[in-house]
């Protein structure tokens, strides 16, 4: 562990010149356009994923939601392509980056705000208020809900940020950690890469959650004003 | 979390039929009503300053 410890998480550079948006387009190099009827393995089984996640996420949604069905694939399969892919070793990740999820996170959020101001004003409004509340509770009760409608975007980029930062350090820790103690004591060392074989399970499942959680909300936020 | 109301099981008349936690139009009444007083209040305290500044003078 030489290494400075947040040394992963710094703008990547080659020769100088900063490759992040490289990094960030990278994944769509991953996922080809069928261009037939009948494709590839490649593309049949990328056809499968994308049809078996929108038939979930987009069941919930009327027509007006289902307009948002290319813009919720794609951030699902950018998000977990990025994180899986920032599980190999010495690799950079952009979601471990703050201002790219909120860069996500703040345009979708606002997107669906605004369209259910546009289309249901009435309702959108009267969101703001619980049913049922009592009178003496009403402007307090206003003024929570206006406040957890702009922390939305916020909890969004930041639970994603976290989760996959988290998850980065943890491995590096214990990595550097298995390291050091194969000199010193190997048994320890053996149960520490155990553990880290674990982790690496984990962050495997909380790489693709993530990206799930991340579209799930944007689409519960869109079903919430469509 | 809180839907959306018909507004036919609830039948108010007189002031609440506008002003009420249970239909859309009552409810969407209360948010502008609060986030108007707030704007008021807010308003207020900044027209009084330079009535302050004026008398201290």
């Amino acid at each position: 562990m030489n290494e400075n410890l947040f040394a992963s998480f710094t703008t990547p550079m080659m020769m100088g010149v900063p490759i992040v948006v490289l990094i960030i387009i990278f994944p769509s190099i991953l996922f080809p356009s069928p261009n037939r009827l009948i494709n590839n393995r490649l593309a049949t089984v990328q056809q499968w994923l994308i049809q078996l996640v929108s038939k979930h996420m987009l069941s919930i949604h009327n027509y007006k939601g289902q307009t948002w069905a290319l813009m919720l694939m794609s951030l699902i399969l950018f998000i977990g392509s990025t994180n899986l892919l920032g599980l190999l070793p010495h690799s950079f990740t952009p979601t471990t980056q703050l201002s790219m999820n909120l860069g996500m996170a703040i345009p979708l959020w606002a997107g669906t705000v605004v369209m259910g101001f546009r289309h249901k004003t009435k309702a959108s409004l009267a969101h703001f208020l619980p049913q049922g509340t009592p009178l003496p509770l009403i402007p307090m009760l206003v003024i929570i809900e206006t406040i957890s409608l702009f922390i939305q975007p916020v909890a969004l980029a930041v639970r994603l940020t976290a989760n996959i930062t988290a998850g980065h350090l943890l491995i590096h820790l214990i990595g550097g950690a298995t390291l050091v103690l194969m000199n010193i004591n190997p048994v320890t060392a053996l149960i520490t890469f155990i553990i880290l074989i674990l982790l690496t399970i984990l962050e495997l499942a909380v790489a693709l959650i993530q990206a799930y959680v991340f579209t799930l909300l944007v689409s519960l936020y869109l079903h919430d004003n469509t | 979390m809180a839907g959306h109301d018909s507004g036919t099981q609830h039948q108010f008349t007189g002031i609440k039929k506008y002003f009420n936690s249970y239909t859309l139009i009552g409810r969407r009444n209360y948010v502008l009503l609060t986030y108007g007083s707030i704007l008021m209040i807010i308003l207020g305290f900044k027209m009084r300053k330079p009535k302050k500044e004026v008398s201290q003078k």
